[in-house]
Order: C-alpha cells, then structure tokens, then sequence
C-alpha cells in the first residue's frame, strides 16, 4: 500500500509519500516540491548584496543566513591573508542576534507547530494549545514579539535585516538599550519559568539526569507526559550521528558518530544530487523525487540541531536523557526546548559582555570587490541546525553561491539504498500521525530547503 | 465584543515566499494581534491553523472577505506547486470566492527577490499574475502592501480600515496612500545629519546620514516604517543600517548597501528636489562646519 500526505504546518509544505508492509512504514520519501533558486539569483550580483539576499532565503532563520554571508565573505578576506579584526563587541552583537532568533523561533515551534499535534495524542483534551485561540497559543505568540524586540534594538527590524557586514556591525547600541535587551531576555526567561518549565531557570539549568525529567512542570510536562502515554520516546530513532558545524561562543562544533570527536572539517562535506532535479533537465535522474540536495559528512548522514548541539556540548542533563531515550522523537523535542533556557542564559550573558567603548565596525581596508576571485566558506549554528554558506567571487560579482540548510542535512533524500537519518526515523512507524510528528520533530523548513 | 456580528473571513495564501509576511504579522504588537484575531476569523493560514487543509477551502464554495497573498505567484508547475497546483491556479481559484484581494509584501505585489530567479521566466505579483475575469468577484481593486517583508501593522491598519470603511484610496501603484505617501525619510533620529549634510564616517555609528556613502534610500522611498517604527522600537536606519527601498517596484535593486556617486554628488537626490535645488542647498550647508554634528552624540 501507498499513500501520499501533504504535509501543512511546517515552514512551507512538504509530502509525504510512505509505502506500507504489515502496518508499518517500509520505505517513505519526503518530497519537497518547491525550488525558488536563490543561488541562481545571487550570480552575477555584486558582492556585498549577498547581505541583502540571503536573509531573505528564509523568513524565521533570515539571521542566520545572514551571519553565513558576512563569515564566508570575511573568510575571503582571510584566505587573501587580508584578514579582518573584529572587535569583540561586533562579534558578541552577531552572536546575540542570531541567539534572539533561535529563541523566537524555538518558542513558536514549541506552541505553534509542534503542541497542536502533539495534544491530540492525550486523553485530555488541551484546548489552551488550540491555533489562534488558546491561551497558550497567544500566550506564546506574544512572547514571541517580545522578545524579538531586543534583536530589533541593534538589527533596526525583524524579519530581515542586514545589519552584519563585513569589518562588524552597523548598529552602535547604547548601555540603555543593551539594558533594555536584558529586560526582554528577562521577560523571555518569565516565561519559561512559569510557563514553560514551572521552575526556575537556575534550577532548571542544574538538571543533570534523565529522573529529572519528574521535576519538569508547565507545558513541557504536559509533553513529556503525553509522550511517555505514547511511547514517543521509542519512535524516530535514526542513525544516532550527530554533527554541528558552527563554532560560537554558544556551541562547540563536533561530531558523533559513536564516539565524539571535536574535530570538523569543512572538506568532507559532500552535496549530492542524485535524487534531487536539477534545473537543467539532462542532469535530472529517473529517480528523483524532491528539490532537496542530499548532505554527508564524511560520506555518512548526520543529525544536525539541537540535540546534535546539547550532544557535542555534552550539556549534562539532555546528554543523559539521549543516553536513555537515544535519538527518539522525544529527545528531540526535549533538546529543542531545553535549547530555548540554555540560550536564555547564555544570551542575557552575552548581553553583559559588550563594552560599549569598543567599535562597532572597522572598515576593511581593501574591497572585496578589489580582489580578482576568491573563495570563502560560513557556518552557522541556525534554529534548525548547520547552515553552511560557500561562496565564490570574480571581478566584483558572485560568481558561485552555495547553500546547504539545516534541512538538507536532516531530511533531504537517502543515495545508494541508504536512508537518509529523517527517512530512517520515520521507517517502522505504525502510523501515519506517528510518521508526521517524527517528521515535525527535525523542525522542517521547506522553505530553507526549496531556496 | 457583539459576537452575533459575523466576523469577516480571512484566508491567507502562501505562494513563493520566504515566510517573512507571516512572521512579521507574527511579531505585531501583542496586544493588536490579540484584538485582530478576536475580531476576523482567520479560517486559513498554512502554517498557523489546524482546522482544515487547502483542498478542503478550495472544494468549499464559501465566500472569503479578504484573501492576503504572501510571496509570488507562477504557473510553472516544476519549480512550485501547493496541494498539487500551481499557484496561480490556486490563486485563480480562491479569488473567485474572495470580496477583497491584498497582496501581502513585495512579491506578492511585484515579484520581489523571487522575480529575480529568472531562469523562472513566470513570475508575477498578483496584479500581473490576474487578468479582468480572475477578478470579477472583488469589490475593491487590489491592495498592494509593499516590503520586504510587511510591517505587520501596515497588515492589520488595511484589514480594521477596510472592515470599517469599506475602501481606501490607493496610489497609482496600488498601495494604500495613507502608509506610502510617506517616506522612509520622514521620522529617521539621523534627519539632523542630512539637513546639515553631515555624513556618517563609516557603518557602526549613531552618528550621521547614510544618504552620502552607504546607500540610504529613504529619501526616495515610500513607506512610514520611521513614523511608526518597527518591532514598536526602531527602524533600520535608526539602528544605521540604509533603507535598501525594499517597499518600491524595483526591489531588489544593484549595490544596496553604497551610495552611488558621480564626482562626490549623489546620483540620486531626495524625491521631488531637483538637483539643483539640491546641490544648492548642499554647498550653502557644507560651508558651516557645526561642531555638535561632527562630535559623537554622548560623549
Ligand atoms: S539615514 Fe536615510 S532615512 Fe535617515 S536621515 Fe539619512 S537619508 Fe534619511
Ligand atoms: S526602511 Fe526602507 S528598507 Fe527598511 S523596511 Fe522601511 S522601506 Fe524597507
């Protein structure tokens, strides 16, 4: 048996089509049918409006896409031995950006696209989670604005801003308006204390045992309750690989693959195509299904956000419940949201750290558009996970831009019979909301992915 | 609130889109949001309601008040489908049904930064993507709310207005006047600097205009985001990044964050000067040398 599912609620739309052996999925394959062609949109244009485009590849991680441009275009200065200084101020103002739009967006996940399927798995029924109506819902929604006001402060807007350039940033905030950051943080951190987790958030952050899960209260209690009634921690076990590729004063890049190792090279990351179109049709294969690219390390799949991330950081508490609960739809979900207090904290710290008396921006001395050619590599820890930006320039253009999105790596397509890790997460499901929730629990953007 | 009044149906269409338009109506102001969802029924958004999927709101002959279009529309069914359509077909089809029809951000008016993918030849914003019969349903000729993306209050200002009075009157580019007879010009904190014609040295400062170097376009942009502000907090220019004139017809435009200059002259100056009133009044101001514009504000 087949069917095929459109699948709504997500960052676009994808498809899914399952085939079924004995009631359970045998094979499935995640179609996303939609290419917008962002790196054909950035050839031959000059340099510096990458800033500009890139953001724009995606309306929740815009940030991220837009700290990939300005590194991989900072890392052409660095591979002419032109390398920029940053200030450290310019560097914390990046990294706080981009830090404000995770936390948005992992708050918005939580509410908006992942509780409402989730509550229809209780015997209770959570009307508070309901779209648009429930308290929760709005409840998390105006969290949401809030504390997206603390990036406006030294982005100007959000969505889209450019507000990182190469030499730092454009913006030059004021000791009142960083304080004003720390009381949007503090509204953030509120929430997640009385909401949220139902405890403080220095209590939360000591957790360090899979038993203190039982100490959670709040709505992610009510998650993990639903769960262990559902057994969502035995479902969506993939390949249990974890890579993040992004180096932060947050993250620490690294990789397991049974072991950890904390060592990451950009050269072994490969991009296929073999089940992916093209848009040049002659290059387009039989078997290919879906607008994504395929993404390896080092010839393997990978995992990549923040259960990757708590993983290789081997942050105390989501290490041990990934010790007993593996990769499983739960831990995931977990992982996510016990991101959203890390980042709370780490943040508010970040926050403090700036030294106003510093620059903002330090004018590079020469042009990028000065250089002949050149090649650049960006990574970034994004929402979702690993966003990697390559870029390549000739006589003040772009003349190659390459994207591969935290999506690719989780859910782009399987080559030569290997699964890819979200099909192999979704295969043995026995049900088709099982599957959806396993694929709802990479936090898919269709969008990022069809660019 | 008379809830016997029936609330005026919403449905909001997701074409070829960033995304952005819905999270920036996401990031409105709390309490507006809260008040625009108590007071319109939003039966549709695909990434917000749960209740039903596309196919059921195109087989349901139910009539919508207002369709809100977010990203471009094209009829090439390889690069981009929605529930196994095109999304003009969609579109074709759930205007039929609709009283009024708003495009929601650049490219849903023009085609924006999608339009620019042009090994896409079909691309279109709304206007270019309907011909007369496509739109025999609507009441109202269609709103075009610019920017890359919408200022979420632009969003709901048409929706309440409209509800209430019916109609609004547009610019010759579909945009409602009362947001885009301004300019982003008008309200920027860096407005001091320009009338003195005092440059910012660099990026990175609260000091100075970025008219001269780094490619401000508010002065020939349309839009109140400096009247209004965005986020309820600031705007770019205020932060001192240029307005890229993400709200006109011709975003996205070539070299957006360096001014263009023809021996040290803008090659653009504000809308409706001339440049000779321009270069005029420029001499006049460079020959005072203001000590309080060229010294940092806090010092
Ligand atoms: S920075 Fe731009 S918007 Fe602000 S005053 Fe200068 S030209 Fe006007
Ligand atoms: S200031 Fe200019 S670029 Fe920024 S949102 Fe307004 S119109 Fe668009």
């Amino acid at each position: 048996m087949k069917t095929v599912d459109i699948v709504e609620r997500i960052e676009g739309e994808a498809k899914l089509v399952c085939q079924w052996d004995k009631k359970k999925i045998s094979d499935v394959k995640i179609q996303f049918l939609n290419f917008r062609g962002f790196e054909f949109i950035l050839k031959d244009k000059p340099i510096l409006d990458a800033l500009v485009y890139t953001p724009r590849i995606c309306g929740i991680c815009g940030q991220a896409h837009l700290k990939a441009t300005v590194e991989a275009l900072e890392n052409i200065y660095k591979n002419h031995n032109e390398e920029l200084t940053l200030t450290n101020k310019a560097k914390l103002l990046r990294e706080i950006g981009l830090n404000i739009e995770i936390i948005d967006s992992h708050i918005k996940w939580f509410y908006m696209f992942i509780m409402p399927d989730i509550v229809k798995f209780s015997q209770n029924s959570l009307d508070e989670y309901s779209p648009l109506k429930g308290k929760k819902w709005l409840e998390s929604s105006s969290v949401a604005s809030e504390t997206i006001k603390s990036l406006a402060i030294i982005g100007g807007q959000w969505p889209h801003t450019s507000y990182m350039i190469p030499g730092g940033v454009i913006s030059d905030p004021t000791l009142l308006d960083l304080v004003s950051m720390q009381n949007y943080m503090d509204q953030a951190i509120r929430f997640y204390e009385d909401s949220l987790v139902g405890i403080e958030l220095d209590n939360y952050l000591d957790f360090k045992k899979s038993e203190d899960l039982y100490k959670v209260k709040g709505d992610l209690k009510d998650f993990i309750t639903i769960s262990f009634e559902n057994e969502f921690e035995k479902i969506g076990k993939s390949y249990n690989r974890q890579l993040v590729l992004g180096d932060s004063l947050s993250f620490e890049k690294g990789k397991v693959n049974r072991k950890l190792i904390k060592n990451i090279d950009y050269e072994n990351i490969e991009e296929l195509s073999i089940n992916s179109f093209d848009i040049d049709k002659s290059k387009v294969s039989k078997e290919a299904y879906t607008w994504s690219k395929t993404a390896l390390y080092a010839n393997n799949f990978y995992e990549t956000g923040p259960l990757a991330r708590a993983v290789v950081q081997n942050r105390s508490f989501v290490s041990d419940v990934h010790k007993h609960y593996k990769d499983s739809m739960f831990t995931r979900v977990l992982a996510r949201m016990d991101e959203l207090g890390f980042l709370l904290h780490k943040t508010k710290q970040l926050i403090k750290q700036i030294d106003i008396n510093e620059e903002s921006y330090i004018k590079p001395k020469v042009s990028l558009s000065d250089f002949k050619y050149g090649v650049g590599q960006g990574s970034v820890e994004a929402c979702r996970g690993s966003l990697y930006h390559d870029v390549e320039i000739e006589n003040g253009k772009i003349s190659k831009y390459d994207v591969i999105t935290p999506t690719v790596w989780n859910l782009g397509p399987g080559v030569d019979g290997k699964l890819s890790t979200s099909q192999k997460a979704i295969v043995g499901s026995d049900s088709l909301e099982k599957a959806k929730l396993i694929l709802r629990s990479f936090d898919v953007c269709s969008v990022c992915t069809t660019h | 609130m008379n809830s016997k009044i029936k609330k005026p149906k919403i449905v909001w269409l997701q074409a070829i889109t960033c995304n952005g338009n819905t999270h920036s109506l996401l990031s409105a102001n709390a309490n507006r949001l809260k008040l625009f969802l108590d007071s319109f029924d939003l039966v549709y958004h695909p990434s917000l309601t749960t209740d039903i999927l596309l196919d059921d709101l195109l087989e349901k002959e139910e009539e919508i008040d207002f369709l809100l279009v977010e990203g471009a529309i094209t009829s090439n069914k390889e690069f981009f489908q929605i529930s196994d359509q095109t999304t003009s077909e969609v579109l074709k089809k759930l205007v039929l049904k609709s009283k009024y029809l708003i495009a929601v951000g650049s490219c849903a008016s023009y085609g924006g930064v999608h339009k620019k993918f042009e090994q896409n030849s079909d691309i279109f914003g709304l206007e270019e993507a309907l011909d007369k019969k496509d739109i025999s349903s609507l009441v109202h000729p269609i709103v075009n709310l610019t920017g890359c993306p919408v200022h979420p209050e632009w969003i709901l200002q048409t929706l309440f207005s409209l509800k209430e009075y019916k109609q609004m009157p547009l610019d010759e580019k579909g945009r409602p006047k009362e947001i885009y007879s301004y300019l982003a010009h008008h309200g920027c904190t860096r407005n001091e600097y320009f009338e003195w014609k005092v440059e910012a040295k660099s990026f990175g400062l609260k000091e100075g205009c970025l008219f001269y170097g780094q490619g401000c376009r508010g002065p020939m942009t349309h839009s109140n985001c400096n009247k209004i502000l965005w986020n309820d907090v600031n705007t770019k220019t205020r932060a001192g990044m240029p307005c890229i004139g993400c709200t006109e017809f011709d975003f996205p435009r070539n070299n957006m964050l360096e001014t263009k200059k023809n021996i040290g002259i803008p090659d653009e100056v504000p809308l409706g000067v001339s440049k000779r009133a321009y270069l005029s009044l420029a001499g006049v101001a460079k020959t005072f040398k203001i000590d309080r514009l060229n010294e940092k504000i806090i010092k």
